[in-house]
């Protein structure tokens, strides 16, 4: 049973990671939007969306914690958690939308003198997709921390040991998981954007120099690109491989918790916290040697196949 | 009371593009003694915290905005999500102080929460001093320590009010299980910190102008009143949570569309759609 909302849990998590990082890219969002920031100031006028609200972990805390409030809210009326929660969603998604009016509208009128225009169309006709992709990061993220909350229906299982039910509240949980999500989804994804379509004219594995900093690619396959555009392009690879990312990190840690907790017993005369933590630990030492040479492998790999690289 | 009616109608009687906010100092001195009046008295009903609050978070953001404003750029948010982490240790440490008795702590007037506030106030100039010596890290920003300080104190007064503003007071018998141990804590920080770290990092750039910026604050402090003004109503009534929210709404609707017609007049242009001028 246990495992059974262990592996809910994780497809959430792979559902809010796509989604959050494609709401980031609709907007260009943390680290790519240094460059889209930039590009005005070096003449590439844009039509790009400035969606600065903040780094993608807090903007994604505040649409979550507000999320969690509200859900905690209802929840403690009595009211149904399937109503509950897309509710406290829905809030916690039109807070974002609201505050992601206020960036496009400060950064661009702020880039007067370099006679960068607000265009309309551009910032009405992001609003609505902002909103509905954070929508589903933001339902994922409070369906997990209801899951995982106290009053939840993790902790409703019997014969858990009390250190399985976590002591947090809805609106805590909803704030430690926004910021994660949020931080998976700006290191993760962010890359694949930035260097596939800001940069896409731009030898691929080289790096950017200085000297192409702001000169980003302003035209799509058809006429002029918007972030919604790249979106489109995102769905195909970033974003499903940020979310991959992210439930991979949840099934990991999850998983070797819980192996490590059968190990040492549940309850009773069985429980030995120090086996269980003894062998948690060392199946994760074990995943993270094996990621290391993975990943070592699949560098060389690419290289290898891709390179040699300009400059090096 | 006064001083801070006056500077929130200030605003709202010109209600143009050009609202006047007082100069970096006046406004620091208006919201800390709006801040010390609020927290100090916290038989005020809710909107009149309320009003202390967005004070408090106005000043936190100009404090931002004067210490992000030599280059920090992608650092912005992480100022004011310093801000609020020191906010946190001084507030809940002038809400645990402030309790006891002999501090006058159950009384009408308690003035024993500034001790966290102070104290905060002194870590933040300390840490000022470290991250600008030569001697330690070296920094160089120019009024580093008083941007510091200022963070601190604005934080721990934002987490007083608003904590204050949800239970009705900030006695530490009632903020641990109210405000807490249910978690909303985070939404306090989050709330305050946006309030703070959004202003600057949403309009900075070549032609960024305080006025507008400081819009953006009050924006978000009104935005937070109607947030908090829900849970104040669940948790001590309507009679203290629907005037909050009144407030919260007019404040928002005022400083929204006030900043929305700021950024278009500013602009360059404004176009319904059009195409992007080419390559020079």
């Amino acid at each position: 049973m246990v495992f059974a909302w262990t592996m809910v849990v994780i497809v959430l998590a792979f559902i809010a990671c796509l989604f959050e990082d494609l709401e980031s890219d609709e907007g260009s969002q943390s680290n790519p939007n240094s460059q889209v920031q930039l590009a005005p100031e070096m003449g590439y006028i844009h039509r790009y969306y400035n969606k600065a609200i903040s780094g993608e972990g807090l903007s994604y805390a505040l649409a979550c914690t507000i999320a969690g409030t509200v859900a905690w809210a209802m929840l403690s009326k009595g009211i149904t958690p399937v109503i509950a929660i897309p509710f406290g969603a829905g809030i916690g998604s039109l807070v974002h939308m609201i505050r992601a009016t206020i960036p496009h509208l400060g950064r661009e009128s702020a880039h007067k003198r370099f006679e960068q225009p607000i265009y309309l169309d551009v910032l009405f006709g992001h609003l609505v997709p902002i909103a509905t992709h954070n929508f589903m990061a933001v339902v994922c993220i409070t369906a997990i921390a209801y899951i995982q909350s106290p009053s939840g229906p993790l902790a409703a299982i019997t014969g858990l040991p009390v250190a399985a039910n976590n002591p947090f509240p809805l609106p805590l949980l909803c704030f430690i998981w926004g910021i994660t999500v949020g931080a998976i989804g700006s290191s993760t994804g962010d890359i694949h954007y930035g260097t596939e379509r800001l940069f896409q004219d731009r030898p691929f594995g080289e790096g950017r120099r200085v000297v192409y900093h702001g000169q980003i690619c302003r035209y799509a396959d058809c006429g002029i690109r918007t972030s919604k555009d790249v979106v489109a392009f995102c769905a195909k690879y970033g974003g499903p491989a940020t979310g991959l990312t992210f439930g991979l990190i949840v099934l990991f840690e999850n998983w070797r918790t819980l192996i490590g907790m059968m190990a040492g017993g549940l309850t009773g005369a069985s429980l030995n916290p120090g086996v269980a933590a003894g062998v948690g630990i060392v199946i994760g030492l074990i995943i993270g040697a094996v990621l290391i040479v993975g990943n070592l492998y699949l560098v060389k790999w690419a290289r290898k196949k891709f390179g040699p690289f300009v400059g090096e | 009371m006064g001083e801070e009616e006056k500077a929130e109608e200030k605003p709202e009687e010109k209600e143009k593009f050009t609202l006047h906010f007082p100069n970096e100092n006046n406004l620091a001195i208006i919201a800390v003694i709006a801040g010390v009046i609020v927290s100090i008295l916290p038989v005020l009903p809710a909107f009149v915290k309320g009003i202390g609050a967005i004070l408090v978070i106005l000043w936190g953001a100009d404090s931002v905005r004067k210490t992000a404003r030599y280059g920090l750029g992608t650092g912005v948010p992480s100022i004011g999500v310093l801000a609020m982490g020191y906010g946190i240790v001084g507030g809940v440490t002038g809400i645990v102080i402030g309790s006891v008795p002999a501090l006058g702590g159950g009384g009408i007037v308690e003035p024993g929460v500034l001790v966290g506030v102070a104290a905060v106030g002194v870590v933040g100039y300390i840490s000022g001093i470290l991250a600008n010596n030569e001697k330690f890290i070296g920094m160089k920003i120019p009024g580093l320590e008083r941007g510091m300080a200022e963070l601190g104190m604005a934080g721990a007064l934002a987490v007083i009010i608003e904590s204050s503003m949800i239970a009705g007071t900030w006695n530490a018998a009632v903020v641990i299980p109210e405000i807490i141990e249910n978690g909303l804590i985070a939404l306090i920080f989050i709330l305050a910190a946006f309030g703070m770290l959004q202003p600057y990092n949403s309009c900075l750039g070549a032609d960024e102008r305080r006025g507008r910026t400081l819009l953006v604050s009050v924006e978000i402090g009104g935005l937070n009143c109607i947030i908090l003004g829900v849970l104040a109503s669940l948790i001590q009534g309507m009679a203290q949570g629907v005037p909050l929210i009144a407030l919260g709404a007019i404040t928002w609707v005022l400083f929204y569309s006030a900043y929305v017609r700021a950024c278009l007049n500013e602009a360059h242009s404004v176009v319904g759609t059009g195409l992007i001028k080419t390559m020079r």
